[in-house]
């Protein structure tokens, strides 16, 4: 098994579940979508097998296949430990999301079509993940973006057209910064090493003025900042996730937002490290300002997607600002809390969309003390609310400790605005905690409400699960991504001096 | 004049392809006249074993290089790609016209030889840097198109739009010889080759001359401001037509302006780059722009070409090999895209009271599946998703721009594919999540279908093994290079 191609089996299994669908009955999709989903998800738990968890900062199951030679662009697929990392929690809400579509009221009609999409997006996201050829990256990268603008638009909620095209728009349009800064960094290859690379490695070797790197850091910031997203740049997610259908918001929140802070770290600070390095006060403060700035938006809002969908902002804010911290706690604390939002906002989601079925609204105050004769759905969101919180032995609990931390290493005064923004994070849980388990309503309609069970349940468990994972045994985690941290922080000493 | 051309008889081998489209267009024109009423199957069947042979021999010549009759015709691999490019796709519209014609019920047998000579005109047309075939080549590609475009019974459209072409496209012609005009007084040449190596002193009239006749060619390529004609021409045309005169035409009069873009670096770099930047970057926010508020598709497709004319100039104003090789390869890109969403919209006018306008492509995909699928993956080659050949271009015109240090022109490309993403993305969303009652099927035959699928599967996996075109691209750019 060692030279088995884990990441190519894994991209080729859903495109050829997707095209299976197609020719099936309508009522056998479902499942053929489940089994392939299924079947990836252990394919990636198996490999772990396999993974060398001691020399996680180099490149395993590495693959290529060259596509243009002349200019050095090749399909080149492989997992270091952070993209390992991104790769299985890919798989983990993929199988999630299709479990819970399967019981899903809204997805009632063109079910082909849906699950294809689905699976689809499941290759794109992995070939996101996987590719070490930036132009490769790119090419995922954009992919990803039709499957959900279609998502969106026919099984979403009311306002899904206007939404799926913001959400099309806003993407497109940023990265095609991305793009020409992409082809830029090959230019540049060319003229300092007479060819053209779109290779990773081969990029990371260029040396840049500091000017024309900050140009660079800039194009592709814009991508990323719109994808992540960071305030003022994330009004088309609260749109985009409050319409999407559940599964939809799912996949959106837990995996496409962290193509955004996963492509942060890999290309602005592996590529542009000085720049990094100069703009790094920017960077952090402005990760604060959106935990703080979103934190305020998610508790303003009524409508409950809209609520969890702001809610996700601030935790990018806390991925985007330990990032940029640019020491082993921050990355760290950055890394799991990527993980630990795809559980927990994935986790949220379901909750809202399971509330949806019940009341058919989405509306706080229509949901007032809705859950309590749900026991067992009480407490699975209970278990969430507490983890996104950050509460000790909850999962996001790590992710923001280890921010505070390696804010301290700077300054008090920066640990400080970490623990303010950390402050309104958790309030914003404790208002949703409140209004789902504390207010009262006539109880009348409430006591017909059938408990979470079946695959809804084993869906929302298998988000619930990993979360006492990281927040028990953080070092669990910490292994996989721990090489490459020494790593890069050793490549920055060696690029910045210090 | 100190010496005498020597005369020697012309190599024909490397005109053989050139010959044998000739050579149909005379035998369809023969048949025409001589049969009071042409048979259709024959005409078309003569047609398509013409084209086949003519394909065959240029493949036999591919390698070929050289120039015939004393250098007034000239083949190296960028005349060969392009040709090879347009007589698929005429063999593609063959596919598609008669059809269409027997529904407009304006089924002509001049239709045949006409088209005919519209491909050896284009043929001639990417094979020369002689100013006079250049000339003669246009007016032969024009004239079969303003003919071509009018060649619609009862269709006032078609008859305005005809008119608008031919007035605009006269005037390109006469900017073009009057600048040709020129060049030879200030060279004492007529080969563009020779012209553009021997400059010396006093510049004024060469560049009065080259304007002018790049001014003649905007004209036909839809540059802004010279385009007021193409939106009229393209949706009053023929649907077949004007995926013809977006597919091959294109080919055919940016191929001259191609074949420049070796030769001015050393006198006109930046002059060059100023201009055909400016022009490029007017053109696509104007097409793109334009075509943001059109209600009919076929229209606002006319405009996207326009806007991709830009995409195309812009790559131009990079006068490297880079840029070179973005330019072919978005060229034929552009034709294959091009040419299959105009025909969708071609094979959609079978239906009754069909008339392009944007609602009624809503729930199309409950009617017409296929359709509509091939038709959202031209649309989204032409927004420039990956992994399509639309992509690809786009990809290779960034990758020259930031080559040349071009940035606000790349930026301004951000921007007009950005207020792009606007109409493609509407009639896709139209299609795909309107839901529609309406029922209607296009009476397509089996072999239209095949032919729709083909272009879309080749829009889709010409991109994603971008090798295939590379290859060719690259060998022709550096050949062009090589000089």
């Amino acid at each position: 098994m060692e030279g088995f191609p884990f990441i190519s089996v894994s991209m080729v299994l859903p495109i050829v579940g997707s095209v299976l669908l197609l020719f099936l009955k309508e009522e056998l999709a479902k499942w053929v979508a489940s089994a392939t989903s299924g079947a990836v998800f252990a394919l990636s738990l198996f490999s772990l097998l396999f993974f060398d968890f001691s020399e996680a900062q180099k490149v395993q199951f590495e693959e290529r296949y060259s596509l243009i030679s002349e200019l050095n662009l090749s399909l080149h697929l492989g997992f270091d430990g952070l993209s390992y990392v991104m790769y299985i929690l890919t798989t983990l809400v993929s199988l999630s999301a299709i479990l819970w579509s399967t019981r899903d009221h809204q997805i009632s009609h063109r079910l082909k079509e849906y699950y294809a999409w689905f699976l689809l997006t499941e290759t794109f996201l992995i070939g996101v993940f996987a590719s070490l050829d930036l132009m490769v990256f790119y090419v995922f990268y954009e992919l990803t973006l039709v499957p959900m603008f279609f998502v969106i638009g026919i099984w979403g909620y009311k306002l899904r057209m206007y939404s799926a095209y913001k959400f099309f728009i806003y993407i497109f349009v940023s990265s095609l910064f991305l793009l020409l800064g992409i082809v830029s960094l090959a230019s540049v290859h060319y003229k300092q090493f007479g060819k053209f690379s779109f290779n990773y490695f081969d990029l990371l070797k260029n040396g840049y003025s500091l000017e024309f790197e900050v140009f660079m850091f800039l194009l592709f910031l814009i991508a990323f900042a719109v994808k992540t997203p960071i305030v003022p740049f994330h009004t088309w997610l609260p749109d985009a996730h409050g319409e999407a259908p559940t599964a939809g918001s799912v996949v959106l929140a837990a995996i496409l937002l962290k193509m955004g802070t996963y492509a942060l770290l890999r290309f602005n600070i592996g590529l542009f490290p000085e720049a990094s390095v100069f703009l790094m006060p920017l960077m952090v403060l402005w990760g604060i300002f959106t935990i703080v700035f979103a934190s305020w938006f998610t508790i303003s809002q009524s409508n409950i997607k809209r609520f969890v969908a702001y809610s996700s902002v601030s935790h990018m804010g806390f991925v985007v600002a330990g990032m940029f911290l640019l020491n082993a706690e921050g990355l760290r604390a950055s890394i799991t809390e990527m993980f630990a939002h795809g559980l927990t906002s994935s986790a949220l989601f379901m909750m809202a969309g399971f509330i949806y079925n019940r009341l058919h609204s989405f509306n706080m105050q229509a949901l007032r003390g809705s859950i309590k004769f749900m026991p067992v759905f009480a407490v699975l969101v209970a278990i969430t609310g507490f983890s996104s919180m950050g509460l000790p032995g909850g999962s996001s609990f790590w992710g923001k400790f280890l921010t505070i931390v390696g804010a301290r290493e700077y300054t008090l005064l920066l640990s400080f605005l970490v623990v303010v923004g950390a402050f309104f994070s958790a309030v914003y849980v404790l208002y949703l905690l409140k209004t789902l388990y504390l207010d009262t309503k006539e109880e009348s309609r409430l006591i017909h409400f059938i408990d979470i069970r079946g695959f809804k349940l084993l869906a929302l468990l298998l988000m619930v699960f990993p979360m006492f994972l990281v927040g028990f045994l953080p070092f669990l985690f910490f292994v996989f991504y721990d090489p490459y941290i020494q790593n890069l922080l050793n490549y920055l000493i060696s690029k910045v001096g210090g | 004049m100190e010496q005498l051309i020597k005369v020697e008889f012309p190599n024909l081998w490397l005109l053989l392809p050139e010959l044998a489209v000739l050579l149909t267009g005379f035998t369809l024109f023969t048949l025409d006249l001589l049969y009071r009423r042409l048979n259709h199957t024959l005409a078309i069947s003569v047609s398509i074993i013409g084209y086949l042979i003519a394909f065959l021999l240029l493949l036999l010549n591919w390698n070929a290089k050289g120039e015939t009759f004393y250098g007034l015709y000239h083949r190296d691999n960028f005349s060969n790609l392009l040709q090879a490019f347009m007589l698929l796709l005429t063999l593609l519209l063959l596919g598609f016209t008669r059809a269409y014609y027997e529904h407009r019920k304006s089924l002509y047998g001049e239709f045949y030889y006409i088209l005919n000579f519209a491909l050896v005109g284009s043929m001639f047309l990417v094979s020369s840097y002689n100013l006079v075939v250049l000339y003669v080549t246009l007016e032969a590609v024009s004239i079969s198109f303003y003919i071509l475009t009018a060649l619609l019974r009862s269709d006032f459209n078609a008859k305005e739009g005809a008119f608008k072409y031919l007035m605009l496209g006269g005037l390109s012609i006469a900017l073009a010889s009057y600048g040709a005009g020129f060049m030879y007084l200030y060279s004492g040449s007529l080969d563009l080759r020779y012209i553009l190596t021997h400059i010396g002193e006093n510049q004024y009239f060469l560049v009065l001359g080259l304007v002018l006749f790049l001014v003649g060619f905007a004209i036909k390529i839809g540059a802004v401001p010279f385009h007021f004609w193409l939106p009229d021409a393209y949706q009053g045309a023929p649907t077949p037509i004007t995926a013809y005169m977006a597919s091959v035409g294109k080919l055919a009069f940016f191929a001259p302006v191609v074949r420049l873009m070796p030769y001015v670096q050393e006198h006109f770099a930046y002059a060059w780059i100023t201009t055909v930047g400016l022009i490029s970057a007017i053109t696509m926010l104007y097409g793109n722009l334009t075509a943001l508020v059109q209600k009919d598709v076929k229209r606002l497709l006319a405009y996207s070409s326009i806007a991709h004319s830009g995409y195309i100039m812009a790559g131009i104003a990079v006068a490297e090999v880079i840029g070179l090789k973005a330019v072919i390869y978005f060229l034929l890109a552009y034709a294959l895209m091009g040419f299959g969403s105009f025909m969708v919209l071609a094979l959609m006018e079978r239906v009754s009271g069909w008339e392009n306008r944007l609602e009624q492509f809503s729930g199309l995909r409950f009617s017409v599946p296929w359709l509509a699928f091939s038709f959202m993956v031209l649309l989204l080659a032409l927004l420039g998703i990956p992994p399509t050949v639309g992509f690809v271009g786009k990809a290779l015109v960034f990758m020259a721009l930031s080559f040349e240090g071009l940035w606000w022109l790349a930026l301004v490309m951000v921007v007009a594919t950005g207020i792009s993403t606007g109409y493609y993305l509407r009639i896709t969303a139209l299609m795909f999540m309107k839901e529609d009652n309406r029922s209607f099927n296009p009476s397509t035959s089996a072999s239209e279908r095949l032919l729709m699928v083909l272009i879309t599967l080749g829009v889709v996996l010409l991109g994603a093994t971008p090798i295939i075109l590379w290859k060719f691209v690259s060998l022709s750019a550096e050949n062009l290079f090589a000089r």
